[in-house]
């Protein structure tokens, strides 16, 4: 049975402490893994290379932008059931509404300005959400039942666990308030081997333990 | 000597400079962030009061979205890129 986290010690002792059995922290990092697998970029934008064309390197930096990213696969792998996924959500362009939302537009006026923050930012935010979680997988790959971490580690896992809640839910089709109450009705009349099911309860388990973390952290926070 | 023509005048009417109006950060609700982590990111990123936070957080909740920060547009742009990479879902604008 897992136990969320609690807060363990003080100052430099301090720990945020859970209990989670190697089938909990088998599915939380393979989700990790498939979140930063999504960050990912395809070609990652590389420097100049000697001999390399202009034309080549303009190419390259498109691919770094995330367009023309095609996750359309790896969604089945994940979630055989497509139908999760309403066909709206694909209205984004080439990009994947998943990685939409982790990197949203930032400018809902200015497409321009959205897209120069993109250029300025995106490649900075992929990396450090992909650091969170590679943080994150390191303290779940450990043996034994406890996690334990530092603040340090408790703070990257906090938003690690956003991050895989956001794809998930995206996943689930979670865009406003009223979908979780239509998912939630929707989920009576499915069978218990339906994917939507087994990721509900995987979204609804994720979600308890980060309240747990965010309790535990903001608690920290109180404490100075 | 000559006078200088109207369209001149025009000119430099075009060439004032807007003075710099205050930008603004939005976070916008939905459904997948958590109510303390809403909190949590507005106490450890800004600084802010949990009292403050959490009116911000239940405003976001309430209302949609809400403004969490207000500067220069530099100064908005940090803040939108750090509450993204926190994964919620902020935008920036001129505040109008």
């Amino acid at each position: 049975m897992a136990r969320g986290f609690r807060r363990r010690g003080h100052g430099k002792n301090l720990r945020y402490a859970a209990r989670l059995d190697p089938l909990e922290r088998a599915v939380i990092a393979g989700l990790m893994e498939q979140v930063v697998e999504l960050l990912d970029p395809p070609s990652p934008v590389a420097g100049p290379v000697s001999g390399e064309s202009d034309f080549d390197h303009i190419v390259a930096g498109l691919g770094g932008l995330g367009m023309g990213v095609s996750v359309a696969a790896e969604d089945q792998d994940v979630w055989p059931d497509a139908s999760s996924v309403p066909a709206d959500a694909r209205s984004f362009g080439e990009l994947d509404p998943a990685l939409q939302r982790l990197l949203p537009a930032a400018n809902r006026e200015d497409e321009q300005a959205s897209a120069e923050f993109r250029r300025l930012t995106e490649a900075g935010l992929r990396a450090r959400k992909a650091a969170n979680l590679e943080l994150s997988l390191k303290a779940l790959r450990r043996e034994g039942n406890a996690v334990e971490v530092d603040a340090t580690v408790a703070h990257a896992m906090l938003v690690a666990l956003t991050d895989v809640r956001l794809v998930l839910g995206e996943r689930l089709g979670l865009r406003d308030d009223e979908d979780v109450d239509a998912l939630h009705s929707s989920l009576a009349g499915r069978s218990d081997d339906d994917p939507v099911v087994h990721a509900h309860a995987v979204y609804d388990f994720l979600t308890w333990l980060q309240e747990t973390l965010a309790e535990a952290l903001l608690g920290g926070l109180e404490r100075g | 000597m000559s006078i200088a023509p109207v369209e001149e005048e025009v000119t430099s009417t075009d060439g004032l400079v807007d003075p710099d109006l205050p930008w603004i950060t939005l976070v916008w609700n939905d459904p997948v962030n958590l109510m303390s982590y809403v909190t949590f990111v507005f106490q450890s990123y800004f600084g802010y009061s949990r009292e403050k936070s959490e009116k911000l957080m239940m405003d976001v909740h309430v209302e949609g979205r809400a403004v969490v920060s207000n500067g220069s547009r530099e100064k908005m742009e940090i803040d939108t890129e750090a509450l993204q990479g926190y994964g919620l879902w902020a935008t920036f604008q001129k505040d109008t």
